[in-house]
């Protein structure tokens, strides 16, 4: 028979003794009750949570009292067992399901809801919704009081009420550990919902835009608008149309610097029809992707690849056979192809080459290379070789025999005497309109005499990272230079370095006050972009006498003064007055600036705390009323 | 703040390949270079006298966004933290050869 209902007959056997029980009695009889109560629903849930495991709990039933207890706390020990590699799995399964729902949103939520919904159904054919709804009453149980047992509404556990307990998703109570985790889960969600990284990553965005020169207050142009878009969307673009090669190469820049240059987009940007190829990261192009690329556009004259990894000698063979009409050569890191391919290279399609740019070659590319191309290339026009680690003098000792060029650039790691320098310089330097020296350390003042006496049709030089030059070197350059005024000047990092004399020596090395201001005086009327950068040891007054408000630059587009600490907000002030074209100043690390109103169409890029300033002031001031606010302030 | 000008019309039209056409403001259509010039008087095409301008490669969706893009660019034009602004992305690359023709 079963035990509880033995039970109530015991506690009432006969329905007219009801009140020989005392009170004491009846309530021990009711606590023994509703213990033996828990144990039987104890019991109940755990074969309705496990079907299939327990068969010793079969036999349960038909026992005594104390056996049943005893072999359900069996039962329990040897469930836990096999319940505990089946809980973590639940767990796993639970942390998976919880992280696609927060990816999937709404239409996931409803589609597990559909699936839960079908397991149930399968599981228990009973659950026939359509016949219960009618039936169904909420029965709701009493919340029971703490110090009594209640069932975790999500693990089913057995655990004591306590004040503390939370309260589940249904309405019932859910054990310790399940309330931790749910507070967890909350905490969790509330992080997402929060918008407070918003502020901060807009505020990062528009400085990054206005580094990159895209907006600079205002909305976008439309071009770039749609550009954005595209970019956002490659994966959908099947094709691009008729763009016109403009636009496209924007577009292909804009791919290479979200790293979606892939072998999947590529072919949106080869056309039978252009005459160029600009892919500005091929990282992720393989071999295959660059044969692809020669079949398509055979008439190829310009060949713009950075970041070539991977192009090896196959694909520079098959580019070689394919590719006639090459004119313009640039390939950075192409470090797979070999000595003799470079060879080649030059040997066969060197008659018709204007532009070689190489940069990145550590592996091959000798001397021996250069001196090939000189003999091969004869219509070579524009040449920039930086950072090939295996050239050196020889190689510029080569390119002084190179007959047509017009544009040099050169950053060799190796030394290089100032010989070899002067005697380039002398040999084609009526010829040059751009020259570029960077990071010839050795460099020294008859260098730049050099320049002064064979160079006089630069528009574009540059000079950077030397400290032997000195500044009264800079001034014979650019005193009585027949040269034209320049149009592009860069002398960043021309300055003595020694940390035991941090205010530099007593015969000024570098650019510094008298060098910039002949430089000034020079190329004023011309000069569209001027980078100063690090050349510390210009003075204040030479910055006000060159920016002083009256005198007008009237070209000058791109300033660069980072790191010259001696600059201040009058400076700046000047700048904005004298350069009516300016779009670009950088002053990164001139700790004097403070307080600057930035007008409308300029971007300041670097000066901390220039945001306050647009903040109080808006940012649609004109170049006047900016200078006049900050006069103001400075007052 | 009106400044009219004698002789020049506060709004003009602008007309698709397809027949749509849209009168905007002269302000915000000189947003676009191409426009501005079409439109300016020292130029001598005809459209300054007009007022009209006809645009036989964009068509009617398009050339509604283009304009919706003129009134969204005057309206920022003095603020900062912009939204961009939303169009479809399938409209996105005809859009861009209009506004690449209309170098705005």
């Amino acid at each position: 028979m079963n035990f509880i209902k033995r039970l109530l007959l015991d506690c009432n056997p006969s329905r007219n003794i009801t009140s020989s029980y005392t009170n004491t009695q009846i309530d021990h009889v009711r606590t023994q009750r509703s213990q033996y109560a828990q144990i039987a629903e104890d019991y109940r849930r755990r074969r309705a949570a496990d079907p299939g495991e327990g068969p010793s709990t079969a036999a349960a039933p038909t026992q005594d009292q104390d056996e049943a207890l005893a072999a359900a706390a069996q039962a329990e020990e040897d469930e836990k067992k096999t319940k505990k590699r089946k809980r973590k799995e639940e767990d796993a399964i639970d942390e998976i399901k919880k992280a696609k729902k927060a990816k999937g949103g709404k239409a996931a939520e409803k589609k597990e809801k559909a699936i839960a919904k079908k397991k149930a159904k399968k599981t228990n054919p009973d659950l026939d919704d359509s016949d219960d709804e009618d039936y169904d009453i909420d029965y709701k149980k009493a919340k029971p009081a703490p110090g009594q047992f209640e069932h975790c509404e999500s693990c089913n556990k057995r655990f004591t009420v306590t004040p503390y307990s939370k309260e589940g998703p249904d309405g019932g109570l859910v054990c310790t550990p399940c309330g931790k985790e749910m507070t967890k889960d909350l905490k969790k969600e509330q992080k997402a919902l929060q918008p407070k990284a918003a502020a901060g990553k807009r505020r990062r965005k528009v400085e990054s835009e206005k580094l990159d020169g895209v907006s600079t207050g205002g909305a976008k142009s439309l071009v770039q608008l749609c550009l954005q878009r595209v970019a956002q969307h490659h994966d959908d673009v099947e094709e691009l149309g008729d763009l016109p090669p403009k636009l496209l190469e924007r577009l292909s820049e804009i791919f290479s610097k979200k790293r979606v240059m892939k072998p999947k987009t590529l072919p949106l940007f080869l056309r039978p029809d252009l005459d160029s190829v600009v892919v500005h990261d091929a990282a992720y192009l393989e071999e295959e992707d660059y044969l692809q690329m020669f079949s398509v556009v055979p008439n190829m004259k310009k060949l713009v690849l950075s970041n070539t990894c991977q192009l090896k000698d196959k694909s520079m063979d098959y580019m070689l056979e394919r590719c006639h009409e090459l004119r313009h050569i640039a390939l950075y890191a192409a470090n797979l192809v070999s000595e003799e391919m470079w060879h080649r290279l030059f040997q066969e399609a060197g008659a018709k080459l204007e532009v070689i740019k190489l940069k990145w070659l550590d592996a091959a590319f000798e001397d021996e290379a250069v001196h090939d191309m000189v003999q091969c290339c004869p219509n070579l026009e524009r040449l920039k070789l930086k950072l090939c680690r295996r050239i050196g003098q020889d190689s510029i000792d080569s390119i002084a025999e190179l007959p047509a060029l017009k544009h040099l650039t050169l950053h060799i790691g190796r030394e290089v005497s100032n010989d070899a320098l002067i005697n380039l310089i002398e040999k084609r330097g009526s010829l040059l309109e751009t020259l570029s020296l960077e990071k010839f350390l050795d460099a020294d003042d008859a260098v730049v005499e050099a320049i002064h006496d064979n160079c006089n049709r630069l528009s574009k030089l540059r000079l950077s990272e030397n400290d032997t030059i000195t500044d009264a070197g800079f001034t014979a350059l650019f005193t009585n230079w027949p040269n034209p005024p320049l149009t592009f000047a860069d002398f960043n990092s021309t300055r003595d370095v020694d940390n035991n004399n941090p205010t530099g020596p007593e015969e000024a090395v570098g650019l510094a006050s008298s060098g910039f201001a002949a430089l000034m005086a020079h190329s004023g009327p011309s000069l569209k972009h001027l980078d100063i950068a690090s050349c510390r040891f210009i003075e204040l007054s030479a910055f006000c006498d060159v920016f002083n408000g009256a005198q007008s630059y009237p070209a000058l587009e791109y300033i660069n003064i980072s790191f010259c600490n001696k600059v201040d907000t009058s400076v700046v002030a000047g700048i904005f007055k004298s350069c009516p074209k300016l779009k670009s100043l950088v002053a990164f690390g001139c700790f004097d600036v403070d307080n600057v109103v930035v007008p409308r169409s300029i971007a300041l890029v670097g000066v901390p705390r220039a945001q306050d300033a647009i903040e109080q002031f808006g940012i649609g001031v004109d170049v006047d009323e900016a200078v006049g606010r900050m006069v103001e302030v400075g007052a | 703040m009106r400044d009219v000008k004698a002789g020049s019309s506060e709004y003009i039209t602008l007309v698709s390949n397809d027949g749509f056409e849209f009168k905007i403001q002269r302000s915000s259509a000189c947003i676009s270079g191409m426009i501005k010039r079409m439109l300016d008087p020292n130029g001598g095409f005809s459209e300054s006298t007009t007022n009209v301008c006809k645009f036989s490669e964009i068509n009617g969706i398009v050339l509604e966004k283009v304009c919706e893009y003129f009134y969204y660019n005057e309206k920022h034009k003095d603020s900062r933290d912009v939204p961009d602004m939303d169009f479809p992305p399938e409209l996105c690359l005809e859009l861009l050869m209009a506004a690449d023709f209309l170098d705005t």
